[in-house]
């Protein structure tokens, strides 16, 4: 219980939300419209588990929301060729898997701030792409929407998908050296050398495998309308960081987990939502999302506060 | 140019010269290339037209270059400048004050943003990576809230938006403005024991400390300042555009970010020049200014500065452990 305090209270909030919403608006819980918000966040929520690993390991990646796009039209574009999909999949992870290793060659090879380097590739990502694509759209072949399946297997299939990777991860984590080498890189990298682990190693596989997982949730967010867009994943980086911050990862590394970024997805994720069916102006989601991340960092830092007073 | 002055060894100033010589050098080279390639590139328009579109984000950089020389980092300015544009012209649309005063509250809202970030920052100790972003949501969204996301202050009076589009002896009208703010913070972090706390804190935080150093206070006045002159710089961009919409500044700050870079500044603090930020802002300007003259997409320009920002990245890097790595033989040579 008091281990995970932090994202316990998260989900508090988050029931407390569904509380007032089955109070004063009971449309929320039609089956149909859940269904498809929780398509439409599944790959946020693939990306918030690889942020989660980058921000244990100390580090954070702004550039997977261009990468998301380069790879979303990259296997469009296969998509078209008919490949199938199986092969698209592959492509895509393979992509992701590339973008974010050269990410992890500039952090862990040179020794750049992680900051720095993925704000450059963020950049160089996005203007690459437009001048290839000049903003055009790629219309996806007849088979590939939902992966081919009737329209509500498929967004099962995608929730499972993303699903299955988070308790995957959050168990890796938990009980798997591999996993639990993140966590010491990520509170002291040099004792963790010390006691045997390569922290460069670690730190690059990070930036690798959050790269394989962008694609994964690139291409499911592609296959999720006939279009591809090239500026999807506009922002993308910021939600992920701003749900896994609300989850009570800490931005200094080595403490926090996979369960607290997937609470912390839920509650930003049903701020829109809820604002519709308060019948509440939408305009206010951005403003009150900040005030959530606001609020469980002003927590973090009040317990904090009381713990080196105490 | 003036190298900073730094306390530490010679190897130390000639590195970072050595870094700032680099950039001008490049900087000439661009320009001497577009001047080539583009036969309308050097005129004297062109070079107002260059100065005129980067004062907003000269701004931003010049601002940011004390936070992130304390180790810091502000993402929400550019949030910030939309919430101030939109914030300012609502005072002068709805609440008909004259302009001028309207720009002198803009400059207290964005002090305003500013200091919700530094008491959130400094009293609570939480990292200014994860509270600026929390306000860059909060703040952009405060101004999308306020508009309803449609509404649109224009029609403002000439003589007003003379400060954005009008020429002063040849020079853009807001070129004195940023003059002013740039000479005045070149003052501040190069010649006043304010600049030297700041270098310090970025340093060595406790060491700042145990110095007498009133950390919070000094740390807590850079993203005071840098709301202030978002503000300022909200006033600026509405002058130029005529008009002010919720996505005002959108990625400004990413752009600040860079320049502050590219212009040598450590990112982990304690190390860097306004010059350099200066210079940083020109070479990002130049190129994307000279591209378009030289007919290329401008696309290809944003791809070039990312490159640039790793380059340049990557040989301070280097240079620093060569550096290193030298001053070791040498104290093994000399015992």
């Amino acid at each position: 219980m008091k281990t995970h305090f932090r994202e316990l209270s998260v989900a508090a909030a988050f029931l407390l939300v569904l509380l007032a919403m089955a109070c004063f608006a009971p449309s929320f819980y039609h089956a149909q419209p859940l269904l498809s918000l929780a398509t439409r966040e599944s790959p946020t929520l693939l990306i918030a588990c690889g942020m989660a690993l980058v921000i244990i390991c100390r580090q954070i990646d702004i550039s997977v929301g261009s990468q998301f796009a380069i790879c979303s039209v990259c296997s469009g574009l296969l998509a078209a060729m008919h490949w199938p999909l199986v092969l698209v999949l592959f492509a895509s992870l393979g992509l992701g898997l590339a973008l974010g290793a050269l990410n992890g060659l500039l952090v862990a090879g040179l020794r750049l701030p992680s900051i720095v380097v993925t704000l450059a590739t963020m950049v160089t990502w996005r203007e690459a792409l437009r001048w290839k694509r000049q903003g055009e759209f790629v219309n996806l072949p007849d088979g590939a929407q939902w992966f081919g399946l009737h329209q509500v297997q498929g967004q099962l299939m995608m929730v499972a998908m993303a699903l299955t990777v988070l308790v995957l991860l959050a168990l890796t984590t938990k009980h798997v050296a591999a996993g639990r080498f993140v966590y010491a890189v990520g509170s002291d990298a040099e004792a963790a050398r010390l006691a045997g682990i390569r922290p460069q190693l670690v730190t690059f596989s990070v930036f690798a495998f959050m790269g394989a997982l962008t694609g994964l949730a690139a291409l499911i967010n592609a296959v999720q309308s006939p279009q591809v867009d090239p500026k999807s994943g506009t922002g993308l980086e910021l939600k992920a960081i701003a749900a896994v911050v609300v989850g009570g990862v800490a931005i200094s590394g080595g403490r926090g987990s996979l369960w607290g970024a997937f609470v912390g997805l839920l509650l930003l994720a049903c701020v829109s939502p809820a604002l519709t069916h308060l019948h509440l102006p939408p305009y206010w989601e951005r403003a009150l999302q900040g005030a959530i991340i606001l609020l469980a960092v002003v927590a973090d830092g009040l317990r904090a506060r009381r713990e080196r007073f105490a | 140019m003036n190298a900073p002055k730094t306390s530490k060894s010679g190897a130390w100033k000639s590195i970072w010269l050595r870094h700032e010589t680099v950039l001008f050098a490049i900087l000439i080279l661009e320009w001497l290339y577009f001047n080539s390639v583009g036969p309308r590139f050097g005129s004297l328009d062109n070079s107002c037209d260059i100065l005129r579109h980067s004062v907003e984000i000269g701004l931003l950089a010049l601002v940011m270059t004390p936070i992130i020389l304390t180790g810091g980092i502000d993402l929400s300015v550019g949030a910030m400048l939309g919430l101030c544009a939109i914030l300012f012209g609502k005072l002068w649309r709805d609440a008909h004050v004259s302009v001028w005063i309207a720009g002198l509250a803009t400059l207290g809202i964005g002090g305003f943003c500013g200091a919700l970030n530094a008491s959130l920052i400094t009293l609570l100790r939480l990292p200014p990576l994860i509270v600026t972003l929390g306000t860059f949501s909060l703040f952009r969204g405060l101004a999308e809230a306020t508009t309803q996301g449609v509404d649109t202050f224009t029609g403002f009076p000439n003589f007003f938006l003379a400060l954005g589009q009008s020429e002063l002896v040849g020079l853009p009208a807001q070129a004195p403005l940023f003059v002013a703010v740039a000479v005045g913070i070149w003052l501040l972090v190069h010649r006043t024991t304010f600049g030297r706390s700041w270098r310090a804190i970025g340093f060595a935080p406790e060491g700042a400390r145990y110095a007498g150093i009133s950390v919070e206070r000094r740390v807590g006045m850079t993203y005071v300042l840098a709301g202030i002159i978002a503000g300022l710089a909200a006033v600026i961009y509405t002058a130029r555009l005529g008009q002010a919409k919720a996505d005002a500044g959108t990625g400004y700050e990413l752009f600040a970010i860079t320049a502050v870079v590219l212009g040598g500044t450590s990112i982990f603090g304690g190390v860097g020049s306004v010059h350099g930020t200066l210079l940083g802002v020109a070479a990002i300007a130049v190129l994307s200014n000279g591209l378009v003259h030289a007919r290329q997409p401008r696309e290809v320009a944003g791809m070039l500065i990312g490159a640039l920002l790793l380059a340049a990245l990557t040989v301070s890097v280097l240079a620093k452990q060569f550096a290193a790595r030298s001053k070791i033989g040498h104290a093994r040579h000399s015992t």
